[in-house]
């Protein structure tokens, strides 16, 4: 992965302990990262930039994750979200599986366990490309 | 006691006559929500125990939510333990009640502190305190109180009393002003610091702070003369050791009496203020108004021999070996690199083999002065050239450090004494920082692997995380407990909670059978030592002895020490420090440390449950002997809606289906052993019926007449009226109760075996009758013998045996419950037979070629 072919990823989560945990290790396999704890801070960096890859917490202060991810994919359809949460429940994942989430991980989850989703999201982008 | 509880107790009171007559479903409807719910916490606790391993993320939501659904369950424990043994188990809600709302506390992000006013005993401090009392306060408790090592009494002067302190002389203020000042070039940096200390050398010591520190200083002296004892008082500033960067910067003040108290108080808080860590904090960034300093208050350590001990060489880790400093009297002198010392370099491996000795010529020692204070003198000329440790002393040193080590999974670098009495005190432990001396180390662990061959891979589950090396050391008795050495990896068959007090001592666990969620497994990670449970064969592949590597990370067992792999423990990023580590650190310490361990001891009741876990111990424990004393006493009034047994052997046997435990038609009065589809009585009948076991030898009586006379007219001395009935057994697909009454004996098993292993036990009880006391006894001998040689954990007291087993997985309890069943047919009329000592020996052979010959 050359520096300027980078996955750009974004990451909203109003708990700041998981952008810290988060953004290093990713940052470490090689992906081009921002984070957020504020929804429309979030928003207003998705409107200045496109992102290859969106990660967002649903149940958040202010702007729920639910309407962010539903902005995100109006505003850039080939965003590949993945909802992080933890009050996972058949709805909220059937909800977001017809918003177009790409994928949808219970918290608490493994380092490991994202990668592989993100590996996923990744080929599915390159496959488009 | 609360009001709620007394409001229990009347609910109850009212209830307690037709809660006697509860049903038998009903009863073991309530008792399998039990295991349910103790099943539950004990996942629920295992999974926020992982959560500290660092491969997950989470957040304080998870904290919360997991938090009130163990609560939640273990209410639901108390509430049907209740409804099994009406009003006997309120008292469970008062515990649950106090240990609940500290976890409130906790979570809404109030730390439970208990006495953290001004100063606190180590007895009290843990780590969770470290922001309260310093990092060098914090560790010194921990290796006190939790892992046993000997350190110095003490208590610690709080970051609290430093701003009461600084606050009451209004010290901030007036630091702002001569810091302006200074910003105006008007004193010098020097002067600065210099007037800075002078404010505080100068200050008072708040009254309600001087109280405090005194009546800390009684408790200390515990009746001994005030006179005799000295202090010494060290620095532990906030973040002092974590960083390490300020190591050695501060005061600590030696051999003080107490009349100096306040004043060497003052000068530890003076030293935050010194020249050299004014400057450091202004390279650095940092600011002085974020300063702030715990100190350490302890009684003085008369050392005869001290020194420095390095677990792991810090300028050359791959070396691996541990490098000890030592000389005659007081330390301070080699801690501040003032004096030459002898450099022993060990082994870092167990017995931690001496590698290479430098002994100095040390003239001179640091000693207490009579009255206080200490001053250098002449050492003995005999002694300048000798050495100060003696091998034991050395073993001693390395394996202290090496248990520090393996707690705080860092290298360490310790400060330590030799007492006049010869102990070993440890006087100061943190982390040695070699992270990036070791990343160079591990740079490609997937090709340092190959050389290792792989003694098993994927067995079994993860209980702990962590990678260890160690000798492999196989317990299989109690007696190899206390054998068990320091630094070996614990090698058992099963997991128990016994295993427990030498937890801390072992490198790595590895059990054939058991559970992650068990209680072992929570003791294990408690003291976060690399654990996995249920491998199935390691005791079979595993040599006493072996070097092998435990990657509890990966699941992979190596032969041979691969240092690197353990290096990269050293390596990784820590997040120990945290806010969600922490909260989740604190709350787990109020949920999953057990006290209560054996159910014979005396804090086995509702008062010495001091967390979640001891409640859930506690009613697990109890239900099933509840389940037990109440089956006791209501044999015979429900035999009306039994079906008899048509069996080979003459056994008056009744049985009562209460769901699942028998196929074909409820209306047929008698049952075949084959309509028998309850789990372990099906196992049960395989032993009882084993040929040959009933007539291995032919009695003196005719079988028949013997068991119809015996069964039917029970001798009232044998047994209570209670006791006398129908042969009875309670059964459903996984459960069965079975009281039985051969010849003059009673014997009772119980047992539950399911899918889930966790549910799963055996419990087992002979008493016996008719011969004199020393063939009972002989028999008694022999059933435990033969019980605990099937791995029951096995109690007698005199003529009655009880035996238990729990926690494995259904095949291997079935077998258990054929040995039961063997068991009860062979000594059935044994005692009759044991005339001789001698006789237990052959007997035991007679009933191990039954077994070998049909329980496979």
């Amino acid at each position: 992965m050359g520096d300027e072919q980078k996955t750009k990823i974004l990451i909203l989560d109003d708990e700041p302990i998981v952008l810290k945990r988060l953004k290093p290790a990713l940052e470490k396999s090689g992906y081009d990262v921002e984070a957020f704890s504020r929804s429309l801070e979030a928003l207003n960096r998705i409107m200045e930039q496109n992102f290859d890859i969106v990660i967002t917490d649903l149940k958040m202060e202010g702007l729920d994750g639910m309407e962010f991810l539903t902005r995100v994919k109006d505003r850039s359809p080939v965003t590949e979200v993945i909802v992080i949460t933890g009050f996972a429940t058949m709805e909220t994942a059937k909800e977001s599986f017809k918003k177009g989430v790409f994928d949808f991980l219970a918290k608490p989850f493994k380092f490991g366990e994202i990668k592989e989703v993100l590996a996923k999201a990744e080929s599915k982008i390159k496959g488009k490309r | 006691m609360s009001t709620f509880t007394n409001l229990l107790k009347k609910v109850f009171r009212d209830r307690k006559k037709s809660a006697s007559q509860v049903p038998f479903t009903v009863l073991f409807n309530v008792f399998q929500k039990i295991l349910e719910y103790n099943n539950q916490v004990l996942e629920l606790m295992a999974e926020m125990g992982t959560k500290l391993g660092g491969t997950y993320i989470f957040d304080q939501q998870y904290i919360r939510s997991t938090c009130h659904h163990i609560a939640d369950t273990v209410y639901k424990l108390i509430y049907n333990l209740n409804t099994m043994a009406p009003k006997r188990y309120l008292n469970l809600y008062d515990a649950f009640g106090a240990i609940n709302s500290d976890i409130e506390e906790e979570l809404a992000g109030r730390p439970v502190i208990p006495q953290a006013e001004y100063t606190m005993p180590y007895s009290v401090i843990t780590d969770d305190f470290t922001d309260v009392v310093g990092a060098k306060n914090a560790n010194l408790a921990e290796i006190k109180n939790l892992l046993g090592l000997k350190a110095p009494e003490g208590f610690a002067i709080t970051i609290r009393a430093f701003k009461a302190f600084m606050e009451y002389n209004r010290l901030q203020t007036k630091m702002d002003a001569l810091n302006a000042a200074w910003q105006k070039g008007d004193p010098s940096k020097n002067q600065l610091a210099e007037e800075i200390r002078r404010l505080i050398l100068e200050g008072t010591v708040p009254q309600l702070l001087e109280k405090e520190i005194y009546s800390s200083l009684d408790r200390l002296y515990q009746g001994v003369n005030p006179e005799e004892i000295m202090l010494a008082l060290r620095s532990s500033a906030f973040g002092e050791d974590r960083e390490h960067t300020f190591a050695g910067q501060y005061l600590s003040l030696l051999n003080e009496p107490r009349g100096n108290v306040l004043q060497a108080y003052k000068s530890i808080l003076a030293s935050l203020f010194s020249d050299s860590v004014m400057e450091y904090r202004r390279q650095k960034g940092l600011m002085d108004y974020q300063e702030s300093m715990a100190v350490a208050c302890q009684l003085m350590v008369d050392a005869k021999v001290s020194g420095v001990l390095y677990t792991l060489d810090p300028r050359a880790p791959d070396r691996d070996v541990m490098l000890i400093n030592a000389t005659w009297g007081l330390g301070a002198p080699v801690v501040a690199g003032e004096v030459r010392a002898d450099l022993y370099t060990l082994d870092r491996e167990e017995p931690y083999p001496l590698k290479s000795l430098d002994v100095v010529r040390k003239p001179e020692q640091l000693a207490p002065k009579k009255g206080g204070g200490t001053d250098m003198r002449m050492v003995h000329q005999d002694l300048q050239t000798k050495t100060c440790l003696t091998d034991e002393q050395m073993k001693q040193i390395a394996e202290a450090g090496l248990m520090i080590e393996r707690y705080f999974k860092r290298p360490q670098d310790i400060e330590w004494a030799i007492d006049h009495e010869d102990n070993l005190v440890v006087l100061q432990a943190r982390s040695l920082n070699i992270k990036d001396k070791v990343s160079k180390l591990v740079c490609d662990i997937s090709s340092v692997l190959d050389d290792f061959p792989v003694i098993f891979r994927n067995k079994g589950s993860i209980a702990q995380e962590g990678i260890s090396t160690g000798k492999v050391f196989l317990v299989k008795t109690e007696e190899d407990l206390d054998r068990f050495p320091s630094d070996a990896v614990l090698v058992a068959a099963y997991t128990s909670p016994r295993l427990g007090k030498v937890i801390k001592k072992a490198r790595a666990i590895i059990t054939d059978v058991g559970s992650p969620t068990g209680h072992m497994a929570t003791i294990a990670r408690e003291f976060r030592v690399p654990t996995i449970v249920n491998t199935g064969i390691a005791t079979q592949l595993l040599r006493p002895g072996q070097m092998i590597t435990v990657d509890a990370r990966e699941n992979v067992v190596y032969e041979g020490a691969v240092k690197a792999l353990c290096y990269y423990e050293f390596a990784e990023e820590t997040f120990e420090t945290t806010y969600e580590y922490r909260l989740l650190q604190r709350v787990l310490k109020k949920i999953v440390p057990l006290n209560l361990l054996n159910p014979s001891e005396k804090n086995f009741t509702p008062s010495g449950c001091k967390t979640l876990h001891d409640i859930t111990r506690y009613v697990h424990e109890k239900a099933v002997s509840e389940l037990i004393e109440l089956e006791y006493a209501k044999i015979g009034d429900t035999a009306n809606s039994g079906r008899k047994l048509k069996f080979d052997i003459p056994l008056d046997l009744i049985l009562i289906d209460i769901g699942g435990g028998i196929s074909g038609p409820a209306s047929v009065s008698e049952v075949k052993p084959h309509d028998v589809i309850s789990v372990p009585m099906k196992a049960f009948l395989k032993g009882l019926s084993v040929p040959g076991a009933w007539d291995t030898e032919p009695m003196s009586v005719d079988f028949g007449s013997f068991m119809s006379s015996l069964t039917r007219t029970f001798s009232s001395s044998m047994a209570t009226p209670k006791y006398v009935g129908q042969n009875l057994a309670v059964l459903s697909k996984e459960y069965v109760n079975i009281n039985l009454r051969l010849g003059y004996h009673f014997n009772m098993v119980v047992a539950y075996i399911s899918e889930n292993l966790n549910d799963n036990y055996a419990y087992f009880r002979f008493l016996g009758g008719v011969t004199d006391i020393s063939r009972r006894s002989r028999r008694a001998k022999l059933m435990a013998e033969i019980l605990a040689k099937h791995n029951f954990r096995v109690d007698i007291r005199g003529d009655l045996v009880t035996a238990r087993i729990k926690k494995l997985e259904l095949t291997l309890m079935e077998k258990k419950m054929k040995i039961l069943g063997l068991l009860v047919a062979f000594t059935r009329q044994l005692d009759v037979k044991m005339n001789h000592e001698q006789e237990i020996e052959r007997l035991k052979n007679v009933f191990q070629d039954l077994k070998n010959d049909h329980i496979k």
